[in-house]
């Protein structure tokens, strides 16, 4: 066998080194040359988007329904997020429904009216929270109007426009920057606010069932990952990242048949439906994890594809 | 449930299965001695027996007859003393706290009353185990005394009352929290969480409240003890050694005697020293346990005075657990006071035909006035104290000659209020009256001549000549007789006392079982 040089065997090995990194680059890295999606495929990846609202703004409209009506609609201003969410279910159905690949005006005007309504419900809350004697504290936080509730419906409105802007721009960006990246932030800050409105009500219920602890777990981890898959490129945190928010997705749904046996364990249990609902926990709470681990599968999908200037 | 034969002496015999003697037998079953213990009243099954009911419910009353007398005689029966499996903690207000522990040396540290022959540190984690088996649901902070774990569930909502109390506290610049309750937050095992429909004083048909009833006597039961119902106990039996050797009891109308290696006597502060009053002998002729003349003397209520007030917005008081929000300033602040002692004032939500006597009888409306006060339920407020009184021995329990329907000769009860009480009752009044001024509340008045719960009795010390029992509720004369129940407090201090019972009810357990190992009780 002839020897190689030792100098001459580091080339050769740096160099097919190289290769592979290139084509890996070219394959994942967010630098790779842009290579335009399809119409088609943008509009796919709207429409999973407008799923993802739609499935927020229900999980608002049902909630805050049950809510503000127990709050007996004391302000006037109670009723806005069930007609704003409600206009937004539409808006997000009308979306899944449309083929056709480009934004809509009233579409667009609706998730930016539900991003509105979000941030003018988190100020009320806050407001609310800390007008009652004792100010920002656990008793507060803990029964006064709750500060994450709003922030699905602006979650809602935001992935809606995201929609919006990837069916229109054919560089598939947000903002200037790319769409796959923005909306990974988006869902996982989204995913760290429902967290902590999940983790703070069941603090509240002092974690007495063990199940309450999945959505302070899954969910931040799904999100971890989906943060750590846009900045360290890769096939397995990819995967990861999948797999952990395609199990948030199915806790959204677990977490109502959870909140449902939560409403039997009520003086009284299913069959005082009437009242135990209200009292809760809230059954169309959890599927805004649902809503949220869409979003974040949309964004992988666009990371993979590398889409972006 | 195990069944003890009556010939054959069980370890212990529990007189009474409140606070005191329902969290030892527990704890004794749990730790392998055998019990029976013994209730004059029946055994409910809330979810079944209690209705929301003001005049139904005063089935769960200790209402036998009593003579009451003195400066101050107290009303006996609903506010103060029950009749069941579980004691008084089948209809108590569930506020649960801890003492200050400056209180245990309230002698040596605050310069008034006696000192405890306890330790606060000890009792701090006692305390923290009851609040543990009571899943109290309480602030994260406390804000008072020394640190105390968290509580296992989170505080309730406030009611629109306790926000009356927390905003004039506030107003006034002292500190608030919300009362630390024995009712839950949140389901645990098969009871439901609290429904806020606030009928806690007559009974809780929710199972949410964590009365002894529901937490420690499951697991007596479990742990093999036997509670027998509907048995009133009349007399202790000694034999010519002194010791005590079983009670007699009537039930299902014969007198009856259960064999006993122990006897435990927990029947509050009246039936208690009663009882030991009542089983005199030839050789204890001024009665059992009374060598130092002690028992039945330096009985102390609460005072339990209150400033009512009506807002202008709707308040619906009575809904919720009554007493959702608590100030205990004036019982950690020495300063600004011209008593001993200290005082809690808590929100409150009173039953409508309980505020309608309140009404007649307190303030002296008839009538039409009556009538428009009662149109003001849903808009009244007050806050309500829990206040020390000193102990004295004028204060007491003593035999009348009349007898009741068991045969037995009735307690008298006589109780003055004395300078120092007075004095706190007058600051608190004129504390709260501001405290209800600053949040605009109007027709403000006083009611103040309430009291509330029953301690001493049989105190316990460090010295025989001075004490009825020992720091381990063992009385002095008779070493097979307990005392374990709110009658062995030497002082009160200004909070609800049944946390504070079933915490020294787990020490005597504690003390009973390892002085069993070490041989120490010749009787077991
Ligand atoms: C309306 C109300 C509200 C209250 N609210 C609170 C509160 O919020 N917080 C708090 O800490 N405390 C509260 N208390 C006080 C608390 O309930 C008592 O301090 C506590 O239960 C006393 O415990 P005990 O073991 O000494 O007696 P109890 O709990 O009263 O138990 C004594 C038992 O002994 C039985 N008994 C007595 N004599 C005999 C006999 N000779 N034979 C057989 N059985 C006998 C009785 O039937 C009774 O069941 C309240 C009490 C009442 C009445
Ligand atoms: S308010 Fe709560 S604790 Fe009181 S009676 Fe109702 S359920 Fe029971």
């Amino acid at each position: 066998m002839r020897r190689v040089p030792a100098a001459e065997a580091r080339r050769r090995a740096l160099a097919s080194l190289q290769v592979t990194a290139r084509s890996l680059n070219e394959k994942y890295s967010l630098n790779a040359p842009a290579r335009t999606p399809d119409p088609e495929w943008r509009n796919a990846v709207g429409r999973k988007l407008n799923l993802s609202s739609a499935l927020l703004s229900l999980s608002v409209l049902a909630d805050s329904g049950l809510e503000h009506y127990r709050g007996s609609f004391q302000n006037r201003l109670m009723y806005l997020p069930l007609a704003v969410s409600a206009a937004t279910v539409a808006a997000s159905l009308f979306g899944i429904a449309d083929a056709r690949a480009k934004s809509h005006a009233v579409r667009d005007g609706l998730y930016v009216l539900a991003g509105l309504t979000g941030a003018t419900g988190l100020g009320f809350h806050g407001y609310n929270v800390m007008k009652r004697p004792g100010g920002l504290s656990w008793l507060n936080l803990f029964y006064a109007a709750p500060v994450g509730a709003p922030m699905a419906l602006l979650l809602a409105g935001v992935l809606g426009r995201g929609a919006e802007r990837i069916r229109d721009d054919e560089a598939c960006t947000i903002l200037g920057y790319p769409a796959g990246k923005a909306l990974g932030l988006v869902t996982s800050a989204g995913l760290a606010g429902t967290v902590a409105e999940a983790g703070l009500l069941h603090f509240r219920g002092a974690f007495q069932n063990p199940g309450m602890f999945l959505p302070v777990v899954v969910p931040p981890a799904a999100a971890g990952l989906l943060t750590t898959a846009q900045f360290r490129p890769g096939n397995i945190m990819r995967r990861a990242a999948k797999l952990g928010l395609r199990l948030t997705a199915l806790l959204g749904f677990a977490g109502v048949g959870f909140h449902a046996y939560g409403i039997s364990r009520n003086m009284g249990g299913w069959r005082n439906w009437s009242q135990n609902i209200l009292n809760g926990p809230p059954l169309p709470a959890p599927p805004s994890f649902t809503g949220l681990a869409l979003a974040g599968l949309a964004a992988l999908s666009l990371i993979e594809r590398g889409s972006h200037d | 449930m195990h069944e003890y034969p009556e010939g054959q002496p069980v370890d212990f015999a529990i007189i009474g299965t409140g606070a005191g003697g329902g969290t030892l037998a527990c704890k004794l079953a749990e730790y392998g001695f055998s019990v029976v213990a013994f209730d004059a009243g029946p055994y409910w099954r809330p979810l079944e027996d209690f209705a929301s009911d003001e005049m139904h419910q005063s089935k769960l009353y200790w209402t036998d007859p009593r003579i009451v007398d003195g400066d101050n005689p107290i009303q006996l029966g609903a506010n103060n003393s029950g009749k069941s499996v579980g004691g008084s903690t089948v209809h108590f207000a569930m506020v649960s706290l801890r003492f200050r522990p400056e209180w245990f040396k309230s002698r040596s540290q605050l310069g008034y009353a006696v000192d405890w022959p306890l330790d606060w540190r000890e009792m701090w984690n006692y305390y923290t185990e009851v609040e543990q088996v009571l899943n109290i649901s309480g602030p994260l902070r406390y804000p008072w005394g020394p640190k105390r774990p968290r509580y296992p569930y989170r505080p309730h909502e406030l009611n629109a009352a306790a926000l009356v109390l927390a905003e004039g506290a506030e107003a006034l610049g002292i500190d608030w929290t919300p009362t630390p309750l024995a009712t839950l937050s949140a389901p645990h095992g098969l009871a439901h969480p609290c429904v806020y429909r606030g009928m806690c004083v007559i009974g809780c048909s929710t199972n949410a409240k964590q009365s002894v009833l529901l937490t420690w006597l499951p697991r007596a039961l479990t742990a093999g003890a036997e509670i027998r119902d509907l048995a009133m106990v009349g007399s202790i039996e000694h034999d010519h050694a002194g010791l005590a050797t079983g009670v007699h009891y009537l039930r299902d109308g014969r007198w009856r005697f259960q064999r006993a290696r122990n006897v435990v006597v927990a029947g509050y502060a009246i039936e208690t020293p009663r009882l030991l009053l009542n089983s005199a002998s030839a050789k204890f002729p001024d009665g059992l346990a009374n060598s130092s003349g002690l028992v039945g003397k330096n009985l102390m209520v609460q005072s339990n005075q209150a400033v009512w007030g009506v807002m202008d917005r709707e308040i619906r008081s009575y809904k919720g657990p009554p007493s959702l929000a608590i100030t205990e300033h004036w019982n950690y602040t020495d300063e600004g006071k011209d008593f001993h002692g200290g005082y809690s004032y808590m929100s409150q939500g009173p039953l409508p035909i309980v505020w309608g006597t309140t009404q007649a009888s307190k303030r002296g409306l008839w009538g039409q006035a009556l009538l428009d006060a009662m149109e003001n339920y849903n808009h009244q407020v007050g806050l309500k104290i829990v206040g020390e009184t000193l102990p004295r021995e004028r204060n007491r329990v003593t035999l009348s000659d009349e007898r009741d329907q068991y045969g037995l000769r009735i307690p008298r009860v006589t109780y003055s209020f004395c300078d120092n009480d007075k004095r706190l009752i007058a600051h608190s009044l004129k504390f709260m009256r501001q405290a209800l001024e600053v949040v605009d509340a109007h027709d403000i008045w006083d009611e103040d001549d309430d009291t509330c719960h029953l301690n001493g009795t049989a105190r316990m010390g460090d010295d025989p000549a001075s004490s009825v029992v020992n720091a381990d509720c063992r009385c002095w004369d008779i070493p097979n007789l307990w005392i374990c129940d709110g009658s062995v407090f030497p002082t009160v201090g200004g909070v609800n006392p049944s946390l504070t019972i079933q915490a020294i009810a787990c020490r005597t357990a504690d003390r009973i079982r390892a002085m069993a190992r070490r041989g120490e009780l010749p009787s077991l």
